[in-house]
């Protein structure tokens, strides 16, 4: 199953949840670092990231605190 | 003078008080060291900072969040994530969520932009933006235009802060309308308003201060200074200087001279006519 991960298309198994498209898609580093889902548009929480399944398709966005005015 | 506010109050965002009327943001700087400097210079307690997407082999946006919650700790200050680039209500509804999650505040600095031009903000995706955020237990400091209407209704939904802009973002500008911003301030009494954004040189922070703002939010006034650390300084300075000034209250215009000095027993002083 293919889905979209910041834009990039990553192929994630045929079971996937947001969790494990994270392990995919994230460095070790990163993993570590603070940062914060959105599934489809929709926020996701910390909690629900291993419960939250995916579908063919589904667009995740993974934001990291930067610079802002 | 229309209002008083009593001398040494502290900046009231949502019940918290924060010591410093000055917001400032934390991007464009030279560089993360110059940030830092910059803003622990311009005594700010509120800082400002947002949210990106970042690929697995970009590491920059971690130093700045490490610089910034050293910034932080270190004046025991607070941040304020904010919703740029957001166009729409529900992506600055889910952006705000995000930004809770990780910065473990409920302070959101709400911007729904209507215009790629002039950065202008979306009225109307702004108010229903706020309505939900509120309902969520957000407290929502909405960036919006110098509308009256605008203000008053964002007031009427629950904010108990509101930011108008000076001009655009990034301009410079300073102050384009200062009677809206006047008539503003006399129509909300109550409402914590910050002047956020178009702030270019000291003296507008200072004349948004003599207006009875409550705070000033700026960042590339001070960022794209070319001593960042000095401008820093020179704003915290006009920020108290306006704010001592409308509390000392200004003196009323008159249409016509009078001396200064007393004429009464004036040398060499001859009666005409």
């Amino acid at each position: 199953m293919n889905v979209f991960i910041n834009g990039q298309q990553i192929s994630v198994g045929s079971e996937p949840t947001v969790l494990l498209a994270l392990q995919h898609f994230l460095s070790t580093e990163q993993q570590k670092q603070s940062f914060a889902v959105a599934l489809n548009g929709d926020f996701v929480g910390k909690a629900d990231y291993q419960q939250t399944s995916l579908n063919q398709g589904d667009s995740i966005d993974v934001l990291f605190p930067i610079q802002g005015g | 003078m229309t209002m008083s506010k009593p001398m040494n109050t502290t900046l009231n965002i949502y019940g918290q008080q924060v010591d410093s009327r000055l917001l400032i943001g934390s991007a464009l700087y030279p560089s993360p060291e110059i940030m830092k400097q910059a803003i622990l210079a311009s005594d700010a307690k509120i800082v400002t900072l947002s949210l990106k997407r970042q690929n697995p082999a970009e590491q920059a946006g971690a130093k700045i969040w490490q610089y910034i919650q050293e910034i932080v700790t270190e004046t025991k200050g607070f941040l304020l994530p904010n919703t740029a680039g957001c166009k729409t209500a529900k992506e600055a509804v889910t952006l705000a969520k995000m930004s809770r999650e990780i910065f473990k505040t409920d302070w959101i600095k709400l911007e729904v932009i209507g215009d790629d031009y002039n950065l202008q903000p979306d009225p109307i995706e702004l108010l229903n933006a706020t309505e939900q955020l509120l309902k969520d237990g957000f407290k929502v400091l909405p960036y919006c235009t110098d509308d009256l209407v605008i203000c008053q209704r964002l007031y009427d939904l629950g904010c108990q802060v509101i930011m108008p802009w000076a001009s655009p973002i990034g301009t410079g500008k300073g102050l384009m309308n200062p009677y809206n911003l006047e008539t503003i301030r006399l129509r909300l009494p109550q409402a914590t308003l910050i002047l956020d954004a178009g702030i270019g040189r000291p003296s507008d922070a200072c004349l948004a201060m003599e207006m009875g703002y409550d705070a000033v939010l700026l960042n590339s006034a001070v960022a794209l200074a070319d001593n960042p650390v000095m401008m820093a300084k020179a704003f915290a300075q006009a920020i108290v200087a306006g704010e001592q000034g409308y509390v000392a209250g200004v003196m009323q215009q008159r249409q016509t001279a009078h001396p200064s000095t007393p004429t009464l027993d004036t040398p060499f002083w001859h009666q005409q006519g």
